[in-house]
């Protein structure tokens, strides 16, 4: 079960009851922008500092190295992101 | 160097800048150079959707029952986005199709630039539903100042990119005697203004819809107007992609991995970028301030209204390089996302879905007569 840091602080594990890493960030009570929830606003950008995820579908939206779009991903590995403020 | 519809010049078009290299021949897509704006194509074809087919005859009793100072926000908003997609409609082919290079991006700017025409109508399905006098409000958009000030800005780079155009395509490098005046264009000036074109026109579809998206559902909160929010809605989709197709021509020739001058260029042109952004952020704020001047309306007001500028500025400029310049870091209407969400949009391309809306039409009727009376 790959562990999400968020900000660098927190830490909780991804056990697969959400679907991708945005629901997973709300349930955690983060607030991440998002529109279209579907990969292609490019809307929830985060930081991905460490570890990787997979997508869900390809993304659509730019993304820039560095970055990823929680809406459309599952981590792939231990990972550390940051909600961009 | 004058465009020709059929280049004859046998080019490898994976070798073609997306601008100002040969002009495209063949239409093909069995190779790509950028495969993104294939997929954007695709994305694109599978949200049509026809303004007839949205349900909008609740609206008319809606817009009757509205104060006035709420009927201005209303059709102001419209108002202002029918000068958006008029020139949406138009202006990327013009623009763009001349100097563009590869056959998926020249595809993608067309498509695009037709989804802006079904904005355009819908305009008029929605218009014509809820006034008896249409022509007096398409009319005022030629009159109206607010509008007519913002006209300015919104086109200018596009018409600075087509003159420059023009005059290259016709005469080449050079300064040129064009009807008795000195004319002067360089390849160099106009990738600039191709890039300060392509900045102004992201700061159009990310930025200056967002002030009437939010009014739009912010009655439908209040379940009212929600035909012409499920319209809207339909429409935030659309530019949502064109944004995402415009960042990333942007950031490909700021990267100048496609031309190596385009990233010189980006970087000259970054202070100018920056004051893109932010004059049409204050612009925006402007008509919130003229849309509340008679009254906010429930959910919103002018405060709240450009802070949502601010951060929308703020995500919209970080997507394409540059630094958040506005303090806001919180998005002030959250409820707003809910509404641009994309899974949950009702098209209705689909048999059933058409069923779906005539029932919705049914129901509509049956709800304005049983409550003919009482207040809706
Ligand atoms: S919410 Fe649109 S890309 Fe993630
Ligand atoms: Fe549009
Ligand atoms: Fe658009």
């Amino acid at each position: 079960m790959p562990q999400v840091r968020i900000n660098g602080e927190v830490v909780v594990n991804f056990d697969g009851s959400s679907p991708n890493l945005l629901q997973f960030l709300e349930q955690q009570q983060q607030a991440v922008n998002y529109q279209c929830r579907e990969g292609f606003c490019g809307a929830c950008r985060c930081k991905l500092l460490n570890g990787q995820v997979s997508y869900l579908q390809e993304p659509l939206a730019f993304v820039r190295r560095g970055e990823f779009l929680p809406c459309c991903s599952i981590p792939k590995t231990d990972i550390e992101l940051e909600i961009p403020k | 160097m004058a465009y020709t519809t059929f280049n004859r010049n046998i080019n490898d078009q994976l070798k073609e800048p997306m601008f100002f290299g040969n002009a495209v021949n063949v239409s093909r897509y069995d190779q790509q150079k950028y495969p993104i704006f294939e997929k954007l194509i695709e994305k694109q074809l599978s949200f049509f959707w026809r303004p007839e087919e949205i349900d909008v005859s609740k609206d008319r009793i809606d817009f009757q029952q509205l104060p006035e100072h709420e009927k201005h926000i209303f059709i102001s908003n419209l108002k202002y986005q029918t000068l958006l997609d008029s020139v949406q409609g138009r202006s990327p082919n013009v623009a763009l199709l001349p100097i563009v290079s590869i056959p998926e991006l020249e595809t993608w700017i067309e498509t695009w630039a037709f989804s802006e025409t079904i904005h355009s109508r819908s305009y008029t399905h929605i218009i014509r539903n809820i006034s008896a006098e249409p022509h007096k409000i398409f009319d005022d958009i030629m009159l109206n100042e607010r509008i007519l000030e913002r006209a300015v800005d919104v086109t200018r780079y596009y018409d600075d990119l087509i003159d420059g155009i023009n005059l290259y395509q016709r005469c080449g490098e050079g300064t040129h005697q064009i009807n008795g005046k000195s004319e002067q264009i360089t390849l160099r000036e106009l990738k600039k203004r191709l890039y300060l074109c392509l900045m102004s026109v992201n700061v159009l579809e990310a930025i200056r819809f967002y002030v009437s998206f939010a009014c739009s559902f912010a009655f439908a909160e209040r379940e009212l107007m929600e035909g012409n929010a499920k319209i809207i809605r339909l429409i935030a989709r659309d530019e949502a992609l064109h944004l995402t197709g415009t960042q990333h021509m942007l950031n490909i020739l700021a990267s100048g991995d496609d031309d190596p001058e385009m990233a010189e260029i980006a970087k000259e042109c970054e202070e100018e970028s920056y004051a893109i952004f932010m004059r049409a952020a204050e612009q925006e704020k402007d008509w919130a301030a003229y849309l509340f001047k008679d009254g906010s309306m429930i959910g919103l007001n002018k405060d709240i209204l450009c802070q949502y500028v601010e951060f929308i500025t703020n995500s919209r400029m970080q997507a394409v390089g540059l630094k958040p310049r506005f303090a806001t870091t919180q998005n002030p209407i959250p409820w707003i996302n809910t509404w641009l969400v994309s899974d949950n949009v009702q098209v209705a391309p689909q048999e059933s879905e058409i069923s779906s809306y005539l029932v919705g039409q049914i129901d509509n009727e049956v709800d304005t007569a049983d409550f003919g009376d009482f207040d809706l």
